[in-house]
């Protein structure tokens, strides 16, 4: 039953890992609790399962200053009683820094002080190495969800009914796709999604869903893609 | 080698017990050395349907708490005699299950040399489900043909291949088979009830057995016999044949269709 390694005397009470997983980040623009309590509470309602008990850090480069710690306090407060958990700061400051010690959370992806300006030229030569698609070959069960950060996501295999298969980029699925597929999770709107077998339950693209408490006949079974066009989300049929 | 094997369904009432019993009474007829632990703390049934409730003194909480020995607390059944019964606790609830314990015991019967343990668990998703299927080897999942049966089944694969001791070791995870019971068809020709065509097709599995909707089962239950032991019944054939694939025998499916009227047809028209 065991297939731990014979040299190791106890089994170890911890593995270290690097592990990637999506995180939202919230951008504060304002310190008033009220107002962010409120936005929030209206993105929340829009796809509670989402947001709920999500792990979000907090980046404040967008508020121009420093805030003050009973000020952040505050704030933090609003984002957990909206139903989010905040993990992390993201800010270049020292301010920040020792904000984040106080708080004691840590520093995600810190832009820091350069103590010299990088030649402009030298940043546009840095190629940015495209990231390949999140590919998963397992079925998607009911209550599962998949999430590729950053990266369209490929599902060889189906989204059950009740299992989610969200993307930042677009959502491929080639197989039956009965559950619900999210493309642009984090706002692109030229996101997409296609499916082998269009059964979906609910489709959105960069926040703009549509629920399908029917499915249209000319769509049912048959290999579709979603697509934005302006506010309004289409469907297709592909190879029609 | 001991083979752990779990019967799960997310769903209750749609037969994990009585296919727990039969599956263990059909493993132990073929001559192998069974177990069977009733995972349901709290709602004892399977000593019921095996009928040795009263014989029931020491129960699997009993034995994680250390009260009695494993020994003490396995009742071997009255007809097979290398089949032996874990049963459940009534008086406790899920919480007396710890994932520690239950490996234990799961750890002795397997020093016990036993082949198979089979682990009937509680309906839900919750602790006893996920202790029930944790260091599972197999898993038969039970499924009825109807549509919350099904999308309850596809939450229980997607647990089985995440939350498993195998998953999270990542060598393998757990072998999956579907097993349908209260198959009707009658009802699937009419249009009523899915068929095994569309359970296999949403849940994207192999089906390890369809046994057939038949009084006989209730009757077995009540009775405290397992239907499997009734050979003149379509499901006891239908359980026993799951049994042979489960062992690795290639058996056509039967019993999809509507029986034949009459006698001869029944024994001649297939």
């Amino acid at each position: 039953m065991m297939t731990k390694p014979a040299d190791a005397a106890a089994p170890a009470a911890i593995d270290l890992r690097f592990g990637q997983v999506g995180l939202m980040q919230v951008r504060i623009r304002s310190t008033d609790p009220g107002a962010i309590l409120d936005e929030l509470t209206g993105r929340v309602a829009s796809a509670p399962l989402f947001f709920q008990r999500t792990g979000v850090c907090l980046d404040l480069t967008a508020l121009g200053r420093e805030p003050q710690l009973e000020e952040m306090r505050a704030v933090m407060d609003a984002v957990r009683r909206a139903g989010m958990l905040p993990v992390g700061l993201v800010g270049g400051s020292a301010a920040v820094e020792s904000l984040a010690a106080t708080l004691e959370l840590p520093v995600l992806a810190p832009s820091r002080p350069q103590t010299q300006a990088v030649p402009v030229i030298q940043a546009a030569e840095r190629v940015e190495p495209g990231i390949p698609a999140l590919i998963q070959h397992a079925p998607v069960r009911s209550g599962q969800r998949v999430y590729a950060r950053s990266r369209d996501l490929v599902i060889t295999s189906t989204v059950g009914a009740g299992a989610e298969a969200i993307s930042d980029g677009c959502v491929h699925v080639y197989g039956p796709l009965r559950g619900r597929a999210v493309a642009g999770a984090r706002g692109e709107t030229s996101a997409r999604v296609f499916c082998q077998e269009f059964r979906a339950e609910l489709v959105s693209i960069a926040g703009v869903f549509r629920v399908f408490e029917t499915l249209p006949p000319e769509l049912a079974g048959k290999p579709v893609q979603a697509w934005l066009d302006g506010d309004d989300l289409r469907f297709a049929p592909i190879g029609a | 080698m001991t083979e752990i094997i779990v019967v799960t369904s997310g769903k209750g009432g749609v037969g994990k017990t009585t296919t727990s019993a039969s599956v263990a009474c059909g493993l132990a007829r073929r001559g192998k050395r069974v177990a069977v632990i009733d995972f349901d703390i709290g709602l004892r049934n399977l000593d019921l349907i095996m009928g040795c409730e009263r014989r029931v003194v020491y129960d699997f909480v009993n034995v994680i708490q250390g009260d009695c020995t494993l020994k003490q607390a396995l009742i071997k059944d009255k007809r097979l005699e290398n089949l032996h019964l874990l049963a459940a606790s009534q008086t406790r609830d899920k919480d007396a299950l710890t994932a520690d314990g239950v490996k234990r015991v799961l750890d002795e019967l397997i020093a016990e040399g036993f082949d198979y343990i089979l682990c009937d668990s509680p309906a839900g998703i919750e602790k006893g489900a996920h202790l029930a299927m944790y260091y599972a080897d197999r898993a038969v999942v039970v499924v009825n043909p109807e549509v919350s049966s099904v999308r309850d089944s596809d939450r229980i694969l997607g647990l089985l291949a995440s939350k498993t001791q195998r998953a999270e070791q990542g060598n393998g995870g757990v072998k999956e088979h579907l097993l349908l019971t209260r198959y009707n068809p009658k009802r699937v020709a009419s249009g009523e009830m899915m068929s095994v065509e569309d359970v296999k097709d949403i849940l994207g599995l192999d089906v390890i057995g369809v046994v057939p909707e038949s009084p006989d089962v209730l009757a077995a239950s009540n009775s405290g016999v397992p239907v499997i032991f009734n050979d003149e019944s379509d499901a006891s054939l239908a359980y026993d044949d799951a049994v042979g694939r489960l062992l690795g025998e290639d058996k056509p499916l039967r019993f999809l269709e509507e029986p034949k009227r009459g006698f001869f047809a029944r024994m001649f028209g297939g």
